[in-house]
Order: C-alpha cells, then sequence, then structure tokens
C-alpha cells in the first residue's frame, strides 16, 4: 500500500480543491447574467417565468440532495478509513442490511418527487393554456433559417392578403400573447427563445403550439436547438418586441409591396439584376410574388427568406450578420463580422417603414454575402439547400445592394 | 445453432474417433485446442480470451472516439474555431457518440460480462462458445466497417440519434450515414446474440448451490442487462431495417412528402435508446457493488434490494423514452405521463446510491484504487442522477434539452457512472485476468488525475447550457458568455485524455515491474465471490473442481465465519481455501472454430454491397453461408481433443437449483465431479 505517498497526497489535495473551487465558480457564474443572451435564468415572458419558479425549487432541492450525499460520502470515507495501527485480522461489524431503513430511503425519494410531480403537472397544464385575443404565427423552419407568416385576421389562413410573411425575425407588440405554431420545410429545427419560453421542435407535417409573450420591448435572442444539419450552428433567430403602437405601424409597413422602381440609377440597375437571377428563390411583393406563385421552385425545403422588407429587420442570413452596425468597414481585420448580439443591429426608423440610415448599413458582411453565401455560411446549394454562389461581379453586387437598401 | 448445440450431450458427443479425420467442407480441419499463438485468438471460443478481446478492442475504440472528442473541443476552444470545418464538426461529433456508445461502453461491459459472469458463477464457459466468439467477431467487424466510413467518403453527419428525416438521402447524401447504420446492425446482431447467450448462461449454468439470490451482484446486473439489450437491441435493428430500405431502395418509411411520421424514427430509436442507457450503466453498478463490500470489508448493505432495484431499472426503464421527446410536439398528456414515469425511476437508482453508502458506513475502507473509482462513481453518477431529475421536470426540460447541460448530464452519468465503474473493474480484476497487479501508486494518480480532467470538462458544461449553448454546434459567436467555460472544458479535456494515457502507461509499467515481484496469488484483495478463489491468471478451465456454493460471498465464508452478533473470525487460511493450478487434462472444454470468425467476416462485405455494388453482396452472402454450413457440419466437439470424461453426468446438487453440467451440453462437454464435498447448512 502507497498511502504514505507524499506525493499523492499533495496531489489529491490540490485536485480536491480545484474540483471544489471549479464547483463553487460555476455555481456563482450560474448568477451572472449579463452578457448572456440566451440564458435560461432569465425569464421576460409569463411563459418562461412560469418554468423559472417551478426551476428553482428543483434545483434547489437537488442541490440539498447533491450536499447531502457529497457530504455523506465524504464524511464515511474519512470517518471510517482504515488506519495503518488497525489489525488485518480485526473486521468491522458484518451488517447485511436493515430493511427499516431500505424501506424509509425508497419512500423519502418517492415523497420528494411526488411533490415535484404536482408542481411539474400544474406547470404543464399552465403552460398549454390558450390565450384569448393572441396573435396566431406559424413559425416553419427550413434549412438554415426561420420563416413567419401572421395570420392578422385570425382566418385560419397564413397566406391571404392581409397576412404577412417574413424572415428570421419575429417582431411582436410587447405584452400581448403570440400563439406560435411550429413547424418545418425539411427537417427537424426547434424553436427556442429562451427569454420568452421553453423550446419547441418543428417537424415537418406536424403543428405544435408554443405560447409567447414578452413582458417588455426588447430584442430576445433564441438559436436553433435540432440538429438540423450542415448549418445548424448557423440558424438563429430573434424576437423583436416593440411596443402596441410600434407594432401597428409594422404591420401595416408590412403589407405594402414594393412594386415600384427604386429612382437611383445604380438601385434600378440593382433590380434588374435581382430579378435576373434572385427573383428564382427570394420574393419581394410587388415584383415577383405573384409569379414565384406558379413557378417551381428548385429548392429541397421552399422558397428562400421573403426579402420585401429586408431593411426593417436588423439581421439576415438565419440572424448570423447584423444588417447593421457595428462593423467598422474601414477595419481590414474584419473580414468576418461578429454579430454584435446586445445591439442586435437595431434598424432604426426603417422597422416601421422610416427612411433606412445607409450610412450605417454592414456593408461588409452582406457584399461578402452575396459574394459566395458558403464561405460566410456552410450551406448545402447544390442540393436546394443554401444560397448557392451566383457569380456576382462587383460591380453587380454593389447594385444589389442598393436595390436591397430601398427594401423598408 | 444453439438447437444443435444445446440439447443434446449424448448424441453429439461422440467417443472415439469415428469422425476424428473429419474434414468441415472438405478443406479444413479443426483447430487444434489449447494454443498459445495469435492464431490461437482467431479461433477461440473461450469466454476469457473473448472477454479479454472485447476489451482490448473497446479500449482501441477509445482511443479514437476520444480523439473525436479532442477535435470537438480544441475546435470550441473559442469563438469561430477553424480547426474544423461545419461539414467535419458534424461527422466527429456524430462518430464520437457512436463510438463511445457501441463500441466503448457497451462493448467494455460486454467484455466484464464475457470474463467475469461465467468466472462468478463456478461455470466452465458460456453455453454456445462459438455463437459468443461469433457475437465477438461481429462487433469487431462491425465497428471496423463503421469506421472505415473516414476512408470511403466521411462518417456519418446525422448525430449518433440520427433523426429522420434528416438521415434521408436528400438530407445526407453521403455514404456515412450508410455506414453507420449498417455498421450498428452488425453490432446489433453481436448483442442479440451476446444477450442470448449470457442469459442462457447465468439461468443454467450456475454451479451447483448458487441459486439466483446467492449471485454476486455483477452478475445479475449483468442478467438484467442482457435481458435489456435482447429487447432492445431489435427494436432499433428495425428501425435501421426501415432506414436502410429508404436510403438503398428508395423507400418512403420517413419521408414526409409521402405521408410519413417522422416522429416514427424518434419513437423508435429511443425505445430502444433509453434501455441502452441502463444497459450501459447497470454492469458499472455491478462491479461496483462487488468492489465496496471487499474494501469495506463488510457484505453489501441490503443485497436483495441492490438486486431488485437493478431489476426495476429494468424493468421502469421500459417505460420512459419518450422524455427525449419532450419538445417534440407530442401532446402535453403525453408529455405529462413521461415526466411522470421518469421521475420515479430516480427511485430506485437513489436506493441503490444509499445502499453504497450503508455499505461503506462503519466499515474499514481500504482506498485501493478500484475502490477510488468506485467511490468516484458513487459521487459523480449522483450528480448525473440529479441532473436527470431536473430534466424529468418537463417544463425545465423545454430549456434545458439540446444544451450542454444535456451534454454534461449523459456524461456525468456514462463517464461519471459507467467508465468510473469500468475503471475500477480494470484495477480490481486485472491481476485476476493478467496474473500481476497494477501499480498502485500510479493508480491513484490515474484516480486523481482523472477525477480532476473530468470534472474540468464536463462539469462547466452544466453552465454553459443553462445559459443557452446549444448542443452540436461546430461554432458559436462572441458575445454570448460561451468563451471562458469552454476553455475549461477543452483544457479538461487534455487533463482527461492524460488520464487515459497514465493508464495504458500503468498497464505496460506494471507488467514489467511485475517480473520481479512475487505472483500475486489467487486473492489479492481479500475478495468474496468464487472467482477470487482460483489462480491468477485463471486457467482455461475454471474451476477444477466446480465449488459447490451455500451463500452469497461464498468465497469469503469459506475464508472467515461470522458469529451471531455480526464479528468475523477467520476459519481457514486463503492458501488453504483456493484452487491449486491442476493439469486440468480430466476437464473437457469446448474446441475453438474457424466458423465464427469465417460467417461473420462476410457480413461487411454484404453491408459494402449494399453501398456500393450489389454484387458484393453475392459474394459477402456465399461467405456468411458458407461460414454457417462450415458451423452446422462441425461436430460441436473435436473427438480427437476430447480428454477421457466423457459420461454425461448427473451432477451432484444438493438445493435443487440449476446444476452447471447440464445446460452446458454439447460445446462444453461433460464438467468434472465435484471432488470434496460441502457441507451445506
Amino acid at each position: 500500500m502507497s498511502r504514505r505517498s507524499l506525493g499523492l497526497r499533495i496531489f489529491a489535495t490540490i485536485v480536491f480543491a480545484v474540483v471544489v473551487t471549479l464547483f463553487a465558480a460555476l455555481i456563482y457564474s450560474a448568477f451572472q447574467n449579463d452578457g448572456k443572451p440566451l440564458d435560461t435564468f432569465v425569464p421576460s415572458g409569463p411563459s418562461a417565468q412560469e418554468i423559472q419558479n417551478l426551476v428553482i425549487p428543483v434545483f434547489a432541492i437537488a442541490g440539498l440532495v447533491f450536499v447531502g450525499v457529497m457530504g455523506a460520502v465524504l464524511l464515511i470515507s474519512w470517518k471510517f478509513r482504515s488506519k495503518d495501527s488497525d489489525d488485518p485480522e480485526e473486521f468491522p461489524e458484518q451488517v447485511h442490511g436493515r430493511t427499516g431503513l431500505e424501506i424509509g430511503w425508497t419512500i423519502l425519494p418517492a415523497l420528494i418527487l411526488a411533490g415535484v410531480a404536482v408542481g411539474t403537472v400544474a406547470t404543464i397544464i399552465n403552460l398549454n393554456k390558450k390565450e384569448d385575443n393572441a396573435i396566431e404565427v406559424q413559425v416553419a423552419g427550413q434549412q438554415w433559417w426561420w420563416q413567419y407568416k401572421y395570420d392578422l385576421n385570425a382566418d385560419g389562413n397564413f397566406d391571404g392578403p392581409e397576412d404577412i410573411t417574413t424572415a428570421n425575425e419575429m417582431v411582436v407588440p410587447a405584452g400581448r400573447a403570440i400563439q406560435v405554431t411550429t413547424t418545418s420545410n425539411d427537417v427537424i429545427h426547434s424553436f427556442w427563445i429562451p427569454g420568452l419560453n421553453g423550446k419547441r421542435d418543428a417537424v415537418p407535417g406536424l403543428r405544435s403550439p408554443l405560447k409567447l409573450e414578452a413582458d417588455e420591448p426588447g430584442v430576445y435572442r433564441g438559436q436553433c436547438t435540432e440538429y438540423c444539419g450542415l448549418s445548424h450552428a448557423n440558424m438563429r433567430m430573434l424576437v423583436r418586441a416593440i411596443p402596441a403602437s410600434d407594432f401597428d405601424a409594422w404591420v401595416t409597413n408590412q403589407l405594402k409591396g414594393h412594386a415600384a422602381d427604386p429612382t437611383e440609377a445604380k438601385a434600378l440597375a440593382g433590380k434588374t439584376t435581382f430579378k435576373a437571377l434572385c427573383a428564382q428563390c427570394h420574393v419581394i411583393k410587388g415584383v415577383n410574388d405573384e409569379k414565384m406563385k406558379t413557378a417551381t421552385v428548385p429548392l429541397t425545403s421552399g422558397v428562400a427568406p421573403d426579402l420585401t422588407h429586408l431593411m426593417t429587420r436588423g439581421t439576415f442570413a438565419g440572424s448570423i450578420f447584423n444588417l447593421y452596425d457595428p462593423v467598422d468597414p474601414n477595419d481590414p481585420s474584419v473580414t468576418l463580422p461578429a454579430s454584435d448580439v446586445a445591439a442586435a443591429g437595431d434598424p432604426g426608423a426603417a422597422l416601421t417603414g422610416g427612411t433606412v440610415n445607409t450610412a450605417r448599413v454592414n456593408r461588409v458582411s452582406l457584399e461578402a454575402w452575396l459574394r459566395n453565401p458558403n464561405a460566410v455560411k456552410p450551406n448545402y446549394a447544390q442540393g436546394g439547400r443554401g444560397m448557392p454562389n451566383l457569380g456576382l461581379t462587383e460591380a453587380q453586387i454593389d447594385e444589389l445592394v442598393a436595390y436591397l437598401e430601398t427594401l423598408n | 445453432m444453439a438447437i444443435i448445440e444445446a440439447p443434446s450431450t449424448d448424441q453429439l458427443a461422440l467417443p472415439g474417433a469415428v469422425e476424428s479425420d473429419y474434414k468441415p467442407a472438405g478443406v479444413f480441419t479443426r483447430p487444434k485446442a489449447g494454443g498459445t499463438g495469435w492464431k490461437s485468438w482467431l479461433t477461440t471460443v473461450d469466454h476469457k480470451k473473448i472477454g479479454i478481446m472485447y476489451g482490448a478492442t473497446a479500449l482501441v475504440f477509445l482511443l479514437m472516439g476520444g480523439f473525436e472528442a479532442i477535435l470537438i473541443r480544441v475546435q470550441l476552444w473559442s469563438p469561430r474555431g477553424t480547426l474544423l470545418s461545419a461539414n467535419a464538426y458534424n461527422q466527429v461529433f456524430t462518430m464520437h457518440g457512436t463510438t463511445m456508445v457501441f463500441l466503448v461502453v457497451m462493448p467494455i461491459g460486454a467484455a466484464f460480462a464475457n470474463y467475469l459472469m461465467p468466472l462468478q458463477i463456478g461455470a466452465r464457459d458460456v453455453a454456445y462458445p462459438r455463437i459468443n466468439a461469433y457475437s465477438y467477431w461481429m462487433f469487431l467487424f462491425g465497428g471496423v466497417f463503421l469506421n472505415t466510413s473516414w476512408l470511403l467518403g466521411g462518417g456519418a453527419d446525422g448525430g449518433w440519434f440520427n433523426y429522420a428525416p434528416n438521415n434521408g438521402v436528400l438530407y445526407s447524401p453521403s455514404h456515412g450515414i450508410d455506414f453507420w447504420n449498417m455498421g450498428l446492425l452488425i453490432t446489433g446482431i453481436a448483442s442479440l446474440a451476446g444477450a442470448v447467450n449470457l442469459i442462457v448462461t447465468v439461468l443454467n449454468m450456475r454451479a451447483p448451490g448458487m441459486s439466483l439470490m446467492r449471485m454476486p451482484i455483477f452478475t445479475w446486473m449483468t442478467l438484467v442487462t442482457q435481458f435489456l439489450l435482447l429487447f432492445a437491441i431489435p427494436v432499433l435493428t428495425v428501425a435501421q431495417v426501415l432506414l436502410m430500405m429508404d436510403r438503398t431502395f428508395d423507400a418512403n418509411f420517413f419521408n414526409v412528402a409521402k405521408g410519413a411520421n417522422p416522429l416514427l424514427w424518434q419513437h423508435l430509436f429511443w425505445i430502444f435508446g433509453h434501455p441502452e442507457v441502463y444497459l450501459m450503466i447497470l454492469p458499472a453498478f455491478g462491479l461496483v457493488s462487488d468492489i465496496l463490500p471487499t474494501f469495506a470489508r463488510k457484505p453489501i448493505f441490503g443485497y436483495p434490494f441492490i438486486v431488485f432495484s437493478g431489476v426495476a431499472i429494468g424493468f421502469m426503464g421500459w417505460g420512459v423514452w419518450a422524455h427525449h421527446m419532450f419538445v417534440s410536439g407530442i401532446g402535453p398528456i403525453s408529455v405529462t405521463a413521461f415526466s411522470l414515469t421518469t421521475m420515479f425511476i430516480a427511485v430506485p437508482t437513489g436506493v441503490k446510491i444509499l445502499n453504497w453508502t450503508a455499505t461503506m458506513w462503519g466499515g474499514k475502507l481500504r482506498f485501493t484504487t478500484p475502490m477510488l473509482f468506485s467511490i468516484g462513481l458513487v459521487t459523480m453518477f449522483t450528480i448525473g442522477g440529479l441532473s436527470g431529475v431536473t430534466h424529468s421536470v418537463a417544463p425545465a426540460d423545454t430549456q434545458q434539452t439540446d444544451t450542454y447541460y444535456i451534454v454534461a448530464h449523459f456524461h456525468y452519468v456514462l463517464f461519471g457512472g459507467a467508465f468510473f465503474g469500468f475503471m475500477a473493474g480494470f484495477y480490481f480484476y486485472w491481476p485476476k485476468v493478467f496474473g500481476y497487479l497494477l501499480n498502485e501508486k500510479l493508480g491513484k494518480f490515474n484516480f486523481w488525475l482523472m477525477l480532476l480532467g473530468f470534472n474540468l470538462t464536463f462539469a462547466p458544461m452544466h453552465i454553459l447550457g443553462l445559459q443557452g449553448m446549444s448542443r452540436r454546434i461546430y461554432t458559436y459567436d462572441a458575445g454570448y458568455g460561451f468563451d471562458l467555460w469552454n476553455k475549461v472544458a477543452t483544457v479538461g479535456a487534455f487533463v482527461l485524455a492524460s488520464s487515459v494515457f497514465l493508464f495504458i502507461f500503468n498497464i505496460f509499467y506494471s507488467r514489467s515491474k511485475a517480473k520481479s515481484l512475487p505472483p500475486v496469488g489467487a486473492d489479492p484483495w481479500d475478495a468474496r465471490t468464487i472467482e477470487w478463489m482460483i489462480p491468477s491468471p485463471v486457467p482455461e478451465y475454471n474451476f477444477d473442481p466446480i465449488p459447490t456454493v451455500t451463500r452469497v460471498d461464498d468465497f469469503w465464508y469459506r475464508k472467515y465465519g461470522e458469529t451471531k452478533d455480526g464479528k468475523l473470525v477467520r476459519i481457514a487460511a486463503t492458501e488453504d481455501v483456493v484452487q491449486k493450478l491442476s493439469d486440468g487434462k480430466h476437464i473437457h472444454l469446448p474446441s475453438p472454430s474457424y466458423w465464427p470468425i469465417v460467417s461473420s467476416f462476410g457480413m461487411p462485405i454484404i453491408a459494402y454491397g449494399l453501398i456500393f455494388n450489389l454484387w458484393l453482396c453475392l459474394i459477402g452472402g456465399i461467405i456468411v453461408v458458407g461460414g454457417l454450413y462450415g458451423w452446422v457440419l462441425e461436430p460441436p466437439d473435436d473427438p480427437d481433443a476430447a480428454h477421457d470424461d466423457h459420461e454425461p453426468e448427473a451432477h451432484g446438487s444438493d438445493d435443487g437449483t440449476p446444476v452447471a453440467a447440464i445446460a452446458e451440453g454439447a460445446d462444453s462437454g461433460a464438467v468434472a465431479t465435484e471432488k470434496e464435498p460441502e457441507t451445506v447448512g
């Protein structure tokens, strides 16, 4: 036996200390929620709050059991350790078991769990209650972005003239319930805005309900959480909650089309390019929406994001790039701009149909995306999933950006 | 095959040399028994050699799966990692999970089951020795086949759970998923054949006197595990055959456009997948339940409760699968039902933890390496169990599922639980298997280093997940607050890897040192169960004679007597109780055979054929059928190798429990009679 080895003792002590410190640091870290936009411990809506109210006591109970078992095992290990002075032929009392104890510690955890079960069932029921006067939004996952269809006139049809189709960002009025229905156009995805509710898988052929409501205006980030193939990591989304009055303005603007030609020559050239190359998959209301209804789209999953009101959004390409700010185009080190999570590229006045502040547009990312989408976001265009490299010239890219900037 | 081998010793055990020049298929003579070179490993049917091969193969796959894990961790070291492309990362995490589950943890369980279980019940071998060899070769070829995908167009990229419809040709056009699918079909046959074999062995081949409630707990857990495999593997096989039809022959089982419901795959996969979790952890529970009492120097606390909680886990494990699908849209009623069943499966698991703790209470704990790893299991598995309870709470799970919190959870269960248990088993049984002890000092460093690396790697994932880091993402952005803990986890992964290498170093170091040390003897740990009363390393014939078992921990009570007030007194010196090495000449052992390796070799060829060219299937099919043909015609016994004792015996059993000899059947032949009849109280 090498129980006397000093080196081993020191090493074991260090490991023990590191592990205890690590656990303490992790618990401390769990309470540090700033700069963590996907933190599940920062509920910003009633459903998330409901879950939080259940989770906290469950974690507390689990924590107590954890401390109890760890404490017991460590204490027993210390108290009953054999010593060098022990007679090897002298044995501890041979206890084979105590039925009373066994029954006790079968029933005790069962009782604790029964308590947890009551809270769980109650929460499941609450989370599944339908809200009156909720806005119906159908959320469809697609490789690798999200499409939203608003049934604003509540007629059960999401494609009527009174309805809105948009992508990547779900704009909602703060303080009003949204009844989401998730579905998918290809593989299974999962819609998750941790600040507002738990996740719900988007399964092709199924329609699954999920309630969302944001207490306050703000940007609530999300991430696809069901592995959905190549660019699963790059499939993000956000809910942009705005005051109710702004929401009405947003709706009014979204219902408009962009039939009129842009006045600027460069933008007009961009529109021509759009119609020639992009319009096979992307829709701009007033430009090619009627044609798209009859065209056979060569995509596995269905159409590409509706671009009618591109500039009212703060992000693009599965919400992994900001459409505005904060990238400095003069900084050559910024080759692939990180999306600024906190600001989420605020579209400013453009959100509700105001003028686009072209000086703030994140041209670096937008041009990189048009130049070669696969280089900045892996996709599978040859298999009909994702945006192909259209081989655009720099001039064409410039013109396209000028055109896209008019799509408020 | 079993039908031919098992029942009729009388007809098949041919006396004399009537067929001694018999050449199956006219070409091969039967391999000679008792060889020791590398060829003997190819044809062996010895459960011990097969167990060692399972273990060694699993350790090689562990290094591969570990390498994949390191790639994952390096990629996630910082935001926007550039080591792996999205495509490569998806393949690496898929193959990491698949390898660790199917080619590491399950086979290490099989290694212990194969090697130990027959020893713990006092059997000569398993019930169907050739099928046992066949299982191993199927596992090996399946695993190798799966990994050849790296050289033939890339690994599977659908995740180890491989959800439909992402697993279809449309969304995963490379052959990776075909390799995944058919590789696991092949290893599934291995598991299934192994399950039947081991169940029959436990139920029919126990030593006289060893009633079910006298079996060592590891044997009990092996029995439960094999039943789980027996019923779980076919479900996966069904799902995989459907997928194979979809991918290879354009069927529409998972084609949503043709009206399929993709949740079908999830149900099938998890009806297999959740019992799978328990069948990975229960062997480790069994090992620890035998190790803790040895080093606490007192019996396991509440033997029947430990056994029945294991059985209860085995049963309840079938009623919880949809907790993997809480957010799939299965509806609130199903969610509620599965939430409740999942919570209550924590009860039998908790009973085990408390019984282990109570076993230590009042003992004289000797902190050997196996004991440290066992305590490691008790504590680390508790963390995994508790996080498991937090996601049995379905609303909580809607926030946690598919985040790193889940990754943390199941690594605490499968690494902190199963693998720590296996490490305990390795250190504990090494002297029994190889005849030398692993260095204790290095072993303890090994334990502490592994404990450190394990916690550094996986503990931070709890927080990463709760703070929103999604699983299976090859990249993440700065600004989400994931940077710090990912760095810690990556450092931890390297520490963990170094602890695995320290273990491997210890194997070779101790082996070289052992030459100058006295032999370990039969019972280096002062252990309790009967496998410790035979010489180390175990002779080919295992026991001579087969002992008669009178109680749980039979070997222990041959050494020690217990007074009425629970005091222990030595009644016999260990040297007098353990068996001496005999020449074993009078013991009939199953003969080696070429056919298991031959017929299993055809399987991957069929699988390659299904992927690349159907003509290959013909070649593979001929090999499989030819192998089985030779197998069928091969007499179960090699008359040349037969020993003198060929009388089928009415083997003495004093309390009516099953007798070892009867079901050993033709393969094992007759077993020597008990030479020292024991008085049974």
